[in-house]
């Protein structure tokens, strides 16, 4: 499913890179932490997967598409094929919940029909049948945020990329999110979860990937956190 | 792809009323600043033809002295209408003269009656094509063999003999050749600047919904599905603008120019704005509008779409 081969990035001429010679393989259906202090490269590591940014060395592949070499117009399709789901949720503040899911649909142009059956049947995935005409800001954030996994499910992506779901989230809340998270990766999609959530990268027990300034110094199977600290 | 073309018509209208702020702002500037273009446009096209129809009274006027040879007249009147530029020649008699002079002083009839015989000569009136050329008809007339035998003092004809307002001709073409330039010049100046402000608050607008616009990136959205609606956003807007300009002109010209006519008569003529040029102006400002509305909103999305 995803494919780097000694991926660098480096923003800044002079400074220390933010990934060095970074060599990872994902398959079908992994489910995966990327864990790290903050600069550790996380975020990154995402963006070039999201072809947000570009590498300054090596190769990307995600869902067979060369991402590096990839032209600009195609960039839209490598997307749809990618659900997001971020720490500060990105709603649209003027749209309700089925509206917001509705968009993701709307804008890589689905019919209307399309999305009337879709859009309840993510609504009731994630648990919010009843916050269908909810604005996000009627909503507390575990819901925010479960709607806008709902918006990046929708279009029943291969893979999903989530960069510090439970950032803004309290324990219980974050405990909800995971699990839903679970769920989705039990349906054959691809999750890679970028966080620094100790205890719940601990209790899930699922892969995980460590980051320290820039380089992968850890790539186990039913790992932990880790770091000492 | 499956696009419903509804959904830009929809997209467009929705977000002009969720964004109506910004919108009003939008279309107000652009209101504004055509109502200005199009109120200079009309102004300094009313301003050319009143200096093209001063212009227009620039004549050459040859005095021929009593009882010439009927034979030089005619090879005279000839010759000046074979001149380049010459596009028709009137011969005034001696009587027609008279009789205009009475018709100029009616008002002071003790003029006329101190009068012995007629002392007013004949004279040839020439109408030129282009005015500005005046000069060179002249010198040509001053050449003609002819114009010896036919004239008063023939040693130096253009001391009395011809006559072209010698003293302000110059002056008058330097004068509305100056107001033309300076008039052209603020034309551009206004629009250009118009296009600008016009430009940046269409940015504005937008750059107040670049929330939104990586939201649609995100989601894969294809970047002429996300322009689209701005671009049509963006021409409504001008639209709107231009049309609401445009009214606003046509109802200042329907009724200021007619108090304008009736209060200062004597430019009765002058002040009637011709269809042609109401129909420029309008031609004018739309275009520029809706320009404008595509080139201020595309490059302002691209800025938020870049990758």
């Amino acid at each position: 499913m995803i494919s780097m081969k000694n991926v660098s990035k480096v923003y800044v001429a002079d400074k220390p890179p933010a990934l060095s010679d970074v060599d990872c393989e994902i398959a079908q259906g992994e489910f995966v932490f990327i864990v790290g202090h903050s600069g550790s490269g996380k975020s990154t590591f995402i963006r070039l997967l999201l072809r947000e940014l570009l590498p300054t060395a090596g190769s990307i592949t995600v869902a067979g598409q060369d991402v590096v070499h990839m032209k600009n117009s195609k960039i839209p399709f490598l997307r749809r094929n990618i659900g997001c789901v971020f720490q500060d949720f990105k709603l649209l503040p003027n749209k309700t919940s089925y509206e917001n899911i509705a968009y993701a649909l709307e804008v890589i142009g689905k019919s209307r029909h399309v999305i009337a059956t879709q859009v309840p049947e993510v609504l009731r995935l994630v648990g919010l049948e009843e916050k269908t005409d909810s604005y996000p800001d009627e909503l507390s954030g575990g819901e925010q945020q479960r709607v806008s996994i709902a918006r990046a499910f929708v279009n029943r992506p291969p893979l999903l990329l989530a960069d510090e779901p439970t950032g803004n989230l309290d324990p219980a809340t974050s405990l909800g999110i995971m699990s839903l998270l679970n769920r989705i990766n039990k349906t054959g999609t691809t999750v890679l979860v970028a966080t620094h959530d100790r205890e719940m990268v601990d209790s899930m027990r699922k892969r995980v990937i460590a980051l320290e300034n820039g380089k992968i110094i850890r790539d186990q199977s039913r790992g932990v956190y880790g770091y000492g600290d | 792809m499956a696009i419903n073309p509804g959904y830009f018509v929809r997209e467009t209208w929705s977000s002009f009323r969720r964004n109506w702020v910004m919108s009003l702002v939008a279309v107000s500037i652009i209101y504004v600043s055509l109502l200005l273009v199009g109120a200079f446009f009309l102004a300094s096209s009313t301003l050319d033809t009143l200096m093209t129809s001063v212009e227009q009274k620039v004549t050459i006027q040859v005095f021929i002295k009593d009882g010439v040879d009927p034979a030089d007249l005619t090879t005279m009147q000839t010759d000046i209408q074979a001149m380049p530029n010459v596009a028709k020649i009137t011969y005034v008699t001696k009587e027609e003269a008279l009789a205009r002079f009475k018709e100029q002083t009616k008002n002071s009839p003790a003029l006329v009656e101190q009068l012995r015989g007629n002392p007013l000569p004949a004279s040839i009136e020439v109408a030129l094509i282009d005015t500005r050329q005046v000069q060179s008809v002249v010198d040509l007339i001053v050449k003609d063999p002819t114009l010896a035998k036919v004239v008063k003092t023939p040693d130096n004809p253009l001391a009395n003999d011809i006559r072209y307002g010698q003293e302000v001709v110059a002056n008058l073409f330097r004068f509305t050749g100056m107001v033309r330039v300076v008039a052209a010049g603020f034309l551009v100046l206004l629009l250009g600047v118009s296009l600008v402000l016009i430009g940046n608050t269409i940015r504005l607008a937008i750059y107040s919904r670049r929330r939104e616009i990586g939201i649609m990136r995100l989601v894969g959205a294809s970047n002429w599905f996300i322009r689209t609606p701005f671009l049509l956003e963006g021409v409504l807007q001008s639209l709107i603008g231009s049309v609401l300009a445009i009214l606003t002109l046509l109802v200042v010209q329907a009724f200021l120019v007619p108090w304008l006519q009736r209060t200062l008569s004597f430019l009765q003529q002058v002040l009637t704005v011709p269809d042609a040029t109401m129909l420029q102006m309008m031609a004018l400002l739309i275009i520029s509008g809706v320009v404008v509305g595509v080139l201020g909103s595309g490059t302002a999305v691209r800025r938020y779409l870049k990758v």
